[in-house]
């Protein structure tokens, strides 16, 4: 008597983000099943790689980020060399240097550089901002603006800036715009209600419902991720059918096991790089199999081993 | 003349003008001569959103004229002069786009005349989000260029978007008002026609913003009207050209205010004599609230100085409510009875009262709001200790009539005075809860007989009918309950619903607060239950509820009943105040609070029972509460109610005795139920308890059996 | 389906006789519901009352323990799929390879290796459980019980071996030490079957498909043989994962008890790229992996592994918590600044990064709150101006000299409470969100204020 499985369907399914233009757009979402469960069901187009760049340039980035853009002189070439990434699907550009508690760069400097990397590259484009809410509202509307037409990402609008963020990114200059929550299935839906209660479309939304590394505070996303996914195929609740996408390398790459320089570390920790690269790695994966249809990552051992690890599960 | 006949002769004015104007135009160019208006995707706007007809020529543009003209009926009802009024500001943009043709700079700076598509997306978007609370459209000539220009910088001062049209732009200009997009005043033009440039930002807002397809006039007008907070000024005179438009503005939802004396239509022709007043009568017409940013007093104001402590000797003044009559009260009023932002102190101030003295102080704060209820004020009062405890050099404690106020030195010689204690609550509360207060002023009393008076004849009055209602509120009384899913982020499954006689299980949500929460977020955690499919009365069961709850547990709860422990009982997230448990020998049920230690009669501490009863999970014979339930007719009602109550720690059972007494008497007749009720002087031991329950005579023991 | 409290007391003799070990019957049936006992723990269920629960009580999916003595671990006995339901019961475990293949030196060095990976994590030690013997078809046998011997020494073993002599050979040596004997398959179960029971292990089952799994796990349990692990690992990561999803979906879901066994993926078979194994260890410990077995675990991979397994496998209700005690970060001394908050380790983690990352020396002071997040410690009082004070007269003011305390932002209405309670101490509010942290210490420096 041979196994009798039973496959579990779900009547509904995410929704389907698009970004970019032309042969290089791509589609966020659109599975109805549990992740990679392709045996229930569809993946859609299965979840996309995203390249994280920021406009502090290389100064601060590990050896092997360093390297792969050696001899970058411009954020032009910079972001070329992003979009040429193996296993990359997308480029992000994040404009870290505009926290005021930080470098403070101007709206006006940002958004010339938002509009020099999405000049340079053809595929679809995420532009996050500097996780300061005031900050992001000036400046990630002047950045809808400057790459109107382009269809880019804008993350991320949360509970206190999304009237700014989605108005502008949504409705006046079509673009997508990220709807960013802390690891809270309701908060996540609520700032779905109230942004669609403005008027954007639910097309128009990617959610990112948190994230962590992993260890640190990693059970709250994965809680979030797993509930907002039953909630949406379960329930076929219209609120939290949005794609999921998440930052991971920003939240990788700044915990100590990818810092500590080897030196400086205790012992038997090996090589910095090769702990920062596994982090990241391991945090996507987790991410991955719970629900996020894009991950962002830096490195790109990273980005080929993650976009080959989607290929192999697809 | 009928407030109509005036439209409609405006409207019949305009109309020829116009039609003349294209006459001569197509003379002068011939009709295939292309008429369009710079920078802009949408033609002409206005007709091209009504109609869904693009026009591009002299041509088109008389055919449009008689489309125009279909809707000039002129039937007397209200719906021709709002037709009429569309009329007219159609023609207006006929009017205005020929003085484009061969001339694309027909206005000069100041004047802005039309404005590009790309202004409006810049524009639109603080519209959207609020930061541009109004869009003002003043017409015609202020009595004085004084007048005008403070108008006009009040409103700019409260971050709005002014346009001007006609001799008020010369009245700015002679006033040296500053001018232009940047700063949020923006001159049309002079003729009354240039208005319908403000009116295609609005349309154009709803095309872009509003995502409405050109040609859903109805779509059109509903989001004007509810998402674009414009308004129009017009000073008198008016002629029956501005009256006609102003009926476009009105069928838009753009409320007019004039200080002619003129008919009146309540809600969208408004008059107010007094120009000084223009600017508080339309923000209110319109539904315009001003965000409070900087609260104007002296010291700072931040949570960081909730915790402050003032020492008797650092005091310059103490009101203590415990020595004399102090009181604090919200008040719900008429909105007629009350001017916005008016702090009044009657009495004397601080400078006169003698340093470290006690004094008697009451403060009443007046709201008033087209959503606002009087179930509202006591949400709001609760609110001031931490609104009064933020400002630096102010300690305060107590609620109602038992408050104590102390005033530092330091705080004092910054310049603190009470009026600051009104603007603080003033801005507080309008920030915090716009979304039912209107208007709001602040009273505040320091004479003695005065306070007296508030707190013995208004205050006490008020707060014994508030404890009244409470008190004889029933879940029968009320059509809704409400859910409150505040716990979720630990307790992922579970769901409270919160009903008038059972407060949510943590003790600090009642229906009140829960009705309140909802009104105050509509998206928030609280939300509306409905209960009007019964399934089980005796239970406490509804279809409607069961919805609710499967729903926001997504999925994991499908029944559940408001009455009982054995059968489908609520589930607990893990805050409750107590938890009860079956005690299956006395055939009775053991109540154990958070702060008891020690072990039940089940044999299990409290910390043991929420183990088990947490997670949102149901587990039938246990449940988790709060203490006011206890008391309530309707716990576990479907056992039997309290008769069930067998043991309790003492201090909870002081606590709760007097209500439950009371309850008992009315259910059962039993004088002093509590004294049958056991706690852990007594025993924790089952075979004891049921020793003592037969001695006292317990009704349980002779209830049903519960399984 | 689970029976809840109340029906099992029903069957209980109701005496509370305490023999059990709970004070009452009612306590006691509370607990067998909830898992945390037997049924067979009371003396007096009569027989018809233990037949009539035993079926309704049975675990979708039953503990199967691996190893002896201090090395035994459970694994399986899960009930939910999703953390959040209910806690998870028994943690993935992991273990690393060794193969007849390999020469004495290189097995040398691994066993060498295998321990330097052994540390604490928020009161959990992180180490590799077990490890896995792979025996080469071809290679010498006696080399094979050799490295098993080795392996057994330091190591429970999973001897992945499917030659019968060889694995009798293996067992004969190390079988006292409690193996996972992992080699049954279609062709071989029934001699396979007879060695472990022989030997008293547990018996690890493949397949080429989930199919053939499938029925030779019914065939084992027709043998009367439930003492088994599944290894899940298929041809491809594709088919491993839905091996891993199927099997513990079956069970859990769909009431299928011949798939209710704990599981075994070797990741090892499915890439030789160290990066990719991280990725496949990350992915069958987030899907139902009971064991993994990875080529060789070093700190890259088992940093964010471990730290993973923590969150996965926390109860969702009681959030993890760190040891009160006083953090020094950035090089801070007893002349360096104090800052407290609570000891919920998210709390902790993001306070503690946030203050790295101003560089600014300080010490970090953390007391019981009941491991619970800063507002809500406050609201239950276990974050109070007492519990602050008494911890610091305790505990802080003997072994710093610095008298400023920065407390957070949230509970700024302790800050005159606690100025009273501690005398001699200057309090500062902190900002109301970590993230501020980094300039508000990097302001309060640069005014001279700490």
């Amino acid at each position: 008597m041979p196994f009798n499985r039973k496959a579990h369907k779900f009547s509904a399914s995410i929704g389907t983000v698009e970004i970019g233009t032309g042969d290089k757009a791509i589609k966020l979402g659109g599975e109805n099943v549990m992740p990679f469960y392709t045996f229930d069901g569809s993946m859609g187009d299965g979840p996309k790689v995203g390249v994280e760049i920021t406009d502090l340039g290389l100064d601060a980035e590990p050896q092997g980020v360093k390297d792969y853009y050696a001899g970058c002189t411009s954020f032009a070439d910079i972001a070329k060399k992003a979009e040429a990434m193996p296993g990359g699907d997308f480029v992000v550009l994040r404009l870290a240097g505009g926290d005021p508690n930080g470098a403070n760069k101007s709206t006006e400097e940002l958004v010339a550089i938002a509009k020099e990397v999405s000049d340079a590259i053809s595929c679809p484009l995420v532009v996050e901002g500097s996780k300061n809410v005031e900050k992001d509202a000036e400046l990630l509307p002047k950045v809808a603006q400057a790459l109107e037409g382009k269809n880019v990402l804008l993350m991320s609008a949360k509970e206190e800036n999304y009237k700014a963020i989605g108005a502008a990114a949504a409705l006046a200059y079509n673009q997508k715009v990220g709807a960013e929550s802390a690891v809270d299935i309701n908060l996540a839906k609520q700032l779905n209600v109230v942004m669609t209660q403005l008027g954007v479309s639910a097309q128009s939304i990617v959610m990112n419902t948190g994230s962590a590394a992993a260890g640190y505070g990693f059970d709250y996303t994965i809680s979030t991720f797993d509930r907002v996914r039953a909630a949406a195929l379960g329930q076929d609740d219209k609120m939290l059918q949005m794609p999921i996408i998440t930052p991971v390398a920003s939240e990788t790459w700044s915990v100590k096991e990818s810092t500590a320089e080897e030196s400086d570390a205790p012992e038997f920790w090996g090589p910095v790089e090769e702990r920062g690269i596994a982090m990241e790695v391991e945090t996507a994966v987790a991410c991955l199999v719970s629900a996020s249809d894009a991950v962002i990552l830096k490195h790109p051992k990273s980005v080929a081993t993650i976009s080959e690890f989607i290929k192999s599960l697809m | 003349m009928t407030l109509l006949d005036v439209i409609f002769a405006g409207n019949d004015a305009v109309y020829g003008l116009t039609e003349k104007a294209i006459d001569d135009a197509i003379a002068k160019y011939g009709e295939d001569k292309a008429v369009s208006f710079p920078s802009t995707a949408y033609s002409l706007p206005c007709y091209y959103a009504v109609t869904g007809t693009k026009v591009t020529n002299l041509k088109e543009l008389k055919e449009a004229l008689g489309v125009v003209k279909t809707l000039m009926t002129r039937e007397p009802r209200l719906h021709d002069g709002f037709m009429s009024g569309i009329a007219t500001a159609l023609c207006a943009e006929f009017i205005e786009v020929l003085k484009y043709i061969d001339n694309p700079t027909p206005y000069e700076a100041p004047c802005a005349g039309h404005l590009p598509d790309a202004a409006i997306r810049e524009l639109g978007v603080p519209l959207v989000t609020g930061d541009i609370p109004g869009v003002p459209v003043i017409i015609g000539k202020a009595p004085t260029a004084e007048e005008g220009a403070a108008i006009v910088k009040e409103y700019q001062a409260q971050g709005q978007l002014v346009t001007l049209v006609g001799d008020i732009i010369d009245q700015c200009a002679e006033q040296g008002v500053k001018m232009g997009a940047n700063v949020r005043v923006i001159p049309l033009g002079k003729d009354i026609t240039s208005v319908i440039h403000v009116v295609s930002v609005a349309i154009r807002a709803a095309l872009i913003f509003g995502n409405i397809k050109p040609g859903d006039a109805a779509g059109l007008m509903e989001y004007t009207k509810q998402r674009v907070p414009a308004f129009v000024d017009a000073f008198a005179p008016l002629n029956e050209v501005i009256v006609a438009c102003g009926a476009g503005a009105i069928a838009l939802g753009f409320p007019v205010i004039t200080n002619e004396e003129t008919f009146s239509v309540p809600k969208s022709l408004i008059v107010q004599k007094d120009v000084s007043k223009f600017v508080a009568t339309s923000n209110e017409a319109r539904g315009i609230k001003i965000k409070i940013t900087k609260i104007d007093i002296p010291v700072s104001f931040g949570s960081a100085f909730e915790g402050e402590i003032i020492r008797r000797g650092d005091m310059q003044v103490e009101f203590d409510g415990s020595r004399v009559d102090c009181v604090e009260l919200v008040q719900m009023k008429d909105l007629s009875e009350i001017e916005d932002h008016k702090i009044e102190l009657i009495g004397p101030d601080i400078d006169e009262m003698e340093v470290g003295s006690k004094q008697q102080i009451a403060y009443v704060v007046e709201v008033a709001g087209k959503s606002m209820q009087a179930d509202f004020e006591p949400v709001f009062e609760r609110k001031f200790h931490s609104y009064l405890n933020c400002i630096e050099g102010i300690m305060h404690t107590g609620q109602r009539d038992m408050i104590r106020l102390r005033i530092s030195k330091e705080a004092y010689n910054a310049g603190f005075r009470l009026k600051h204690i009104g603007e603080v609550l003033y801005a507080q509360i309008k920030n915090e809860f716009d979304a039912v207060v209107d208007k709001c002023q602040v009273k505040i009393y320091t004479i003695p007989e005065d306070c007296t008076k508030i707190r013995h004849e208004i205050a006490v009055p008020t707060f014994d009918k508030r404890d009244e209602r409470l008190a004889t509120m029933t879940d029968e009384k009320v059509d809704v309950y409400y859910s409150c899913i505040m716990c979720q982020a630990f307790s992922p499954s579970h769901v409270c619903v919160v009903t008038p006689e059972r407060l949510g299980l943590c003790g600090a949500v009642s229906w009140f607060d829960a009705k309140a929460t909802h009104e105050l977020d509509p998206s928030g955690p609280c939300q509306v239950v409905t209960k009007e499919k019964p399934i089980d009365e005796r239970i406490g069961e509804y279809e409607d509820v069961n919805e609710v709850v499967k729903k926001l547990s997504q999925g994991a709860l499908e029944e559940v009943s408001l009455y009982s422990i054995m059968e489908k009982p609520m589930t607990s997230c893990g805050c409750f105040e107590c938890i009860c448990g079956i005690e299956p020998f006395s055939n009775g049920v053991c109540i154990a609070n958070r702060e008891y230690a020690g072990t039940t009669p089940l044999g299990m501490t409290f910390s043991e029972l929420a183990s088990m009863t947490g997670g949102g999970v149901q587990t039938p014979g246990f449940m988790g509460h709060g203490k006011h339930f206890i008391a309530s007719k309707k716990f576990m009602k479907a056992e039997g109610g309290i008769g069930r109550i067998v043991w309790m720690p003492k201090e909870l059972k002081d606590q709760v005795a007097d209500a439950l007494n009371k309850t008992a008497k009315e259910l059962y007749g039993i004088d002093n139920f509590t004294d049958m009720i056991a706690d852990e002087t007594v025993t924790t031991d089952p075979e004891e308890l049921v020793a003592f329950l037969t001695e006292k005579g317990h009704p349980a023991l002779s209830m049903d059996p519960m399984m | 389906m689970a029976l809840s409290g109340i029906q099992i007391f029903k069957l209980t003799p109701k005496k509370n006789c305490k023999e059990c070990g709970c004070p009452t019957c009612m306590a006691f049936s509370m607990k067998v519901a909830q898992g945390a006992k037997q049924l067979s723990d009371c003396p007096y269920m009569s027989e018809d009352a233990l037949a009539q629960l035993a079926e309704a009580t049975a675990p979708p999916m039953k503990t199967i323990k691996v190893g002896a003595g201090d090395s035994e671990h459970s694994l399986g006995g899960e009930t939910v799929l999703y953390r959040h339901e209910k806690t998870f019961v028994n943690k993935t475990l992991y273990a690393t390879n060794l193969c007849s293949c390999m020469d004495d030196a290189e097995i040398d060095a691994r066993l060498e290796r295998l321990p330097q990976v052994d540390y604490e994590r928020i009161g959990e030690r992180m180490y590799t459980e077990f490890l896995n013997v792979n025996y080469k078809e071809g290679t010498d046998a006696a080399k094979y019980v050799e490295i098993a011997k080795k392996a057994a020494a330091v190591r429970p073993v999973i001897l992945s071996v499917k030659d019968e002599a060889v694995a009798k050979a293996a067992l004969d040596a190390v079988k006292d030490t409690k193996p996972v004997l992992n080699g049954a398959d279609a062709s071989n179960y029934e001699a396979f079957c007879k060695l472990a029971a022989d030997a008293g292990v547990v018996l690890g089952v493949s397949g080429k498909d989930l199919d053939e799994l499938y029925d030779t796990t019914a065939a084992l349990e027709k043998l009367g043989n439930k003492n088994l692990i599944l290894d899940v690992t298929m041809d491809t990561a594709k088919a491993t994962f839905e091996a891993a999803v199927q099997v513990r979906r079956a069970a859990l879901k769909d009431g299928d008890r011949t798939f209710g066994y704990p599981s075994i993926v070797n990741v090892n078979r499915l890439t030789d790229d160290k990066t990719m194994q991280e990725a496949l260890v990350a992915t069958f410990t987030m899907k139902y992996g009971s064991i993994v077995i990875v080529d060789e675990m070093d700190y890259a991979m088992a940093l964010p592994l471990y730290g993973l397994r923590q969150n996965l496998f926390t109860d969702p209700q009681k959030p993890m918590k760190v040891a009160p005690g006083i953090y020094p970060m950035n090089g801070a001394d007893e002349n360096s600044v104090c800052l407290t908050t609570v000891d919920f380790a998210l709390t902790y983690f993001l306070v503690s990064g946030e203050l790295e990352r101003s560089g600014v020396p300080c010490n970090l002071v953390i007391s019981d709150a009941g491991g619970l997040s800063v507002l809500t410690a406050w609201a239950a009082g276990k974050l109070s101006a007492t519990s602050v004070a008494t911890f610091f007269q305790e505990n802080v003011e003997s072994k710093i000299k610095n008298r400023t305390l920065i407390i957070p932002g949230k509970v700024a209405v302790l800050k005159g409470d606690i100025e009273a309670k501690l005398p001699g101490w200057k309090v500062i509010v902190a900002p109301l969100e970590a993230v501020q942290l980094v300039k508000f210490l990097k302001d309060l420096k640069a005014n001279g204020e700490i």
